[in-house]
């Protein structure tokens, strides 16, 4: 079953064109990924996707319902969660309080029932909590839940992301080079946490990726960009052993 | 919270009740009115701490808020016959030249006003950021100025309205002050409050985890304003005098050095640096005024005090930049850990 | 409404495009800090009113015009580079609200110190009768100063486009404005770059200074706040950022300001808001101004 489709999504800066003509499709339940070299526009799409930027052109629907002029928080009320590349968590907060934050979404208490501490808000903030702290240990992170975000190690960094994305209670995620900066173990077991995830909490997966051991482990299918380009897309076998991208990517920019 | 923390902080409450029930009788009138402009000043701080520390809006409109409450609560209360007295030039506007109403219900009427024009403000302005933002709102304050300058027969224009009955006492600033200090804390421990500071932190990354920017600045800021104008309301009726001079941007200034100075962003450092800038306003005062020492007059010059402040405002953005408190907050376990500290170094220095 | 004779419109025009080049002349400062560190140079205005008192003490001790504007000039552009080492240097990668705080502070600290050194009372502005005198035209009289006035903007700002466009320095001013590290790379000394560009600001406000004071014999400590504020928005409505922008908003500006006050007299207390509003008009319809280019961040 579908659930996000994008039609010819192109993104203009000035001159400059990110992606071009952008065709996707992501069906329940898949794990789909994006590559391309350095600059290709993926991290681009992902941002039509999440509303961050609005596409100059074309039209993207989440389970049929157009997206396409939401705003980034409605989008992603309505499901979709992303982590960032060059990760952008709240600095100065702790490690729970980030997570925390990340529920606030779907909070049926208005501001003075907060205030007040009433019930009904206080049963919705020990919910928040009790979520939070799953997501944690899920994560490993139960152990630095007090610590400021900013203090974790990079790759702490990166899950405590994920862990964020996930609080908001997403249908599609969207990862945006989750290995980066992950050594051979690492990625072996992000690869594995990321199926894992996948099927605890019924996600369908989108992510950029550029190490190839983790892509062409974890993905049922790839889309490839080259200059905003989609130069190919298929099974990772079938893009492996396609000679546009062979040119274009693995053979020029293979650094995993 | 612990059951220590309970006591300790009922405890600290009857001691301040305590305090303001001696000062309120034994302290000469100069002493209360320096007390009142420090609880005052916290209110107003913090008020513009929600916005600026907690929310990361950078808005420089709080002496704008402060004049819609300060204006509302003092035409309420004004009394028929100062009323004609002050609108001398025209008479004031028929519904208002008679009512008179109690002090806390004009009060609240001044802030809820307040929220309103800062709601009505916040609407358009919080479309923008940085930079723009500040002068944007420092724009509306300045219009709000010459709008009460100019609707005579509401404000009294430039002149200004005098014989504000003196309502405000150690008990209410005070009252006010503490009722802000704990909804303060209440709404930045809830999580709209957390979402405030994810606002702060990172827009983009707040935004994409769910939270809508516009509603909660707006929010924030509304309520920012409603205390500015409560804190403005208080003021108009301490000092019993108010024109539309006394809202420039040097009263937005002073707010804003004690949140720089308290640290941006915290509670504890707003209340504490709001009784440190009041005083040290006072204190410095004799900079401003020549001083007869007997035997020689040191003569005063005028703005000296402003430019110690100026410059105590430079050093503590250059060089100190998260000021007294930096984000932190005052807890018992650490205020008891502080004291306790000292006690081995004291011991380890007879020995 | 007043019906206007054409004579009465021409000068209230002549005045309006002569109040509205000096606003452009310290329109450029801003738009010249800004584009270069993004950021609203709070003490702009107040390095303005010092430059009126340069030369008020100049003329005070004897001074001749001729000698007494240069040394104004050169004052005033080392002021305003004072002013960036001193207040902004530090703060280069602090948060942005360190820097508006910092700038904040800084305009307090000239203003009130310039209570302190010249007292709070204003002082007369000596009338130089080469500018100040009268000329008749038709059935108007006006102050040579009014003609004056825009001549010497469009010549500075000639000047200026050439230094920007056409020099080594202009270059790396561009270079710098841009982005500091890859200035940095290409060899261009970034602080220093910085400084000249203070200093060239400062400099066209210390002569719009003075042809304020010419024009409106009457300075005061506080008497750049307004004009600050109102410069800083003409930026904003021209585009901040772009020169041309600057001096584009200044006229706006003043035009606008002089008519509102002429067409519709009863709003003369309302004409300080109409900046403001203005400003605030322009913020919501086109945030980047008339000339600025839209900047999106990359996330
Ligand atoms: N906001 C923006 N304004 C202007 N240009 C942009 C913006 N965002 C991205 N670009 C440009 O679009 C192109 C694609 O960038 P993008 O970040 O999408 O690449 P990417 O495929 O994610 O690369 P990487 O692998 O390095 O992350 C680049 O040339 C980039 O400079
Ligand atoms: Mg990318």
């Amino acid at each position: 079953m579908e659930i996000l489709r994008s039609d010819n999504i192109t993104m203009q800066f000035g001159g400059l064109t990110a992606v071009k003509d952008f065709n996707l499709t992501l069906n329940k339940g898949e794990i789909v990924a994006l590559i391309g070299p350095n600059g290709a526009g993926k991290t681009t799409a992902f941002n039509m996707i999440t509303g961050v930027y609005k596409p100059t052109n074309g039209k993207i629907y989440y389970k049929g319902s157009e997206i396409t002029h939401m705003a980034p928080y409605q989008i992603t009320k309505l499901g979709i969660a992303r982590t960032f590349q060059n990760i952008r968590l709240f600095k100065d907060l702790s490690v729970l309080e980030n997570v925390l934050i990340a529920n606030h979404l779907h909070i049926k208490s208005n501001v003075f029932e907060a205030l007040l501490r009433l019930p009904k808000y206080k049963n919705e903030d020990r919910k928040m909590m009790r979520k939070s702290l799953e997501l944690l240990e899920i994560v490993g992170l139960a152990d630095e839940k007090h610590e400021k975000s900013s203090s974790l190690p990079y790759g702490k960094q990166r899950r405590l992301e994920i862990a964020r994305a996930l609080a908001t209670s997403p249908e599609l995620l969207l990862l945006d080079e989750p290995a980066a900066g992950m050594n051979p173990t690492e990625s072996e077991d992000l690869t594995k946490f990321i199926r894992q995830i996948r099927d605890d909490f019924n996600l369908t997966i989108f992510m950029i990726e550029h190490h190839m051991q983790v892509v062409m482990g974890i993905s049922e299918r790839i889309y490839v960009f080259d200059y905003g380009i989609t130069i190919a897309h298929g099974s990772p076998k079938e893009i492996q052993n396609n000679q546009r991208v062979i040119e274009a990517y693995l053979g020029v920019d293979e650094n995993a | 919270m612990k059951k220590r923390d309970y006591y300790l902080t009922a405890i600290s409450l009857i001691l301040l009740i305590g305090f303001i029930f001696y000062a309120d009788n034994n302290m000469d009138a100069y002493m209360v009115r320096i007390l009142n402009l420090c609880a005052i000043y916290t209110i107003l701080g913090l008020s513009m701490n929600l916005i600026n520390g907690f929310t990361g809006l950078f808005s420089l409109g709080h002496a704008g808020f402060m004049s819609v409450g300060a204006y509302v609560t003092a035409i309420l209360t004004l009394s028929v016959n100062a009323k004609v007295q002050n609108f001398f030039l025209k008479p004031i506007a028929a519904p208002l030249s008679n009512v008179v109403w109690p002090f806390f219900p004009a009060l609240l009427l001044g802030g809820a006003l307040t929220a309103l024009v800062g709601f009505l403000i916040g609407a358009p302005a919080l479309r923008l950021k940085g930079d723009y933002l500040a002068i944007a709102t420092l724009g509306f304050a300045e219009i709000i100025r010459v709008i009460f300058t100019n609707t005579q027969t509401i404000t009294n224009g430039a002149l200004g309205l005098k014989g504000i009955p003196a309502y405000t006492n150690l008990w209410w600033s005070f009252g006010i002050a503490i009722f802000t200090i704990v909804t303060m804390i209440l709404l930045i421990n809830s999580s709209y409050g957390r979402a405030f500071k994810a606002i702060r932190e990172d827009e983009i990354a707040a935004e994409s985890m769910g939270i809508d920017l516009f509603k909660h600045k707006v929010l924030s800021f509304t309520i920012g304003a409603f205390f500015a104008g409560i804190g403005g309301g208080l003021l108009g009726n301490l000092l019993g005098t108010i024109d539309p001079l006394m809202f420039r941007f040097t009263l937005t200034f002073n707010i804003l050095l004690i949140i720089v100075l308290g640290g941006i962003g915290s509670i504890t450092g707003t209340v504490i640096s709001a009784f440190v800038v009041t005083i040290a306003q006072e204190a410095l005062r004799f900079l401003d005024q020549s001083i007869n020492l007997g035997f020689v007059v040191i003569p005063g010059v005028a703005g000296m005090r402003m430019v110690v402040f100026s410059i105590l405002l430079m050093l503590v953005v250059l060089f100190y930049r998260h000021g007294l408190m930096g984000t932190n907050e005052f807890s018992w376990d650490k205020f008891l850990n502080v004291i306790s500290m000292k006690k081995p170094l004291l011991k380890g220095g007879r020995k | 409404m007043i019906k206007m004779t054409l004579d009465m419109f021409l000068q209230h025009l002549t005045n309006g495009i002569s109040l509205g080049s000096l606003y452009a002349l310290i329109a450029i400062g801003y738009t010249m800090v800004y584009g270069i560190l993004r950021l609203i140079n709070f003490a702009h205005g107040d390095i303005f009113m010092m430059a009126t008192y340069f030369t008020f003490f100049g003329v005070l001790f004897g001074g001749k015009w001729y000698i007494v504007f240069p040394i104004t000039i050169i004052l005033t552009a080392l002021l305003g580079m004072l002013v960036e080492i001193s207040a902004y240097r530090n703060l280069r990668d602090a948060p942005k609200i360190s820097i508006l705080i910092s700038a904040i502070g800084a305009s307090f600290l000239i203003e009130n110190l310039a209570i302190v050194i010249f007292g709070g009372r204003p002082k007369a502005f000596p009338t130089i009768p080469l500018f100040t005198s009268v000329v008749h035209i038709r059935n108007i009289s006006i102050q040579r100063l009014t003609f004056i006035i825009p001549v010497v903007t469009v010549i500075l700002l000639l000047s200026l486009l050439f230094l920007i466009n056409k020099t080594k320095t202009g270059m790396a001013m561009r270079a710098v404005s841009k982005d500091h590290e890859t200035a940095r790379l290409m060899g261009i000394n970034v602080d220093r770059t910085i400084s000249i560009t203070f200093g060239i600001g400062s400099a066209l406000a210390a002569v719009g200074g003075i042809m304020w004071g010419l024009k409106f014999p009457q300075i005061q400590p506080l008497m750049g706040v307004m004009p600050g504020l109102k410069c800083f928005i003409a930026a904003v409505i021209g585009g901040i950022g772009s020169i041309s922008g600057a001096v584009i908003g200044g006229f706006i500006l003043g035009i606008g300001e002089i008519m509102l006050v002429a067409l519709l007299p009863s709003l003369t207390g309302y004409r300080d808001a109409f900046a403001f509003i203005l400003l605030i008009a322009i913020l919501l319809l086109k945030p980047t101004g008339i000339m600025g280019e839209k900047i999106s961040e990359k996330v």
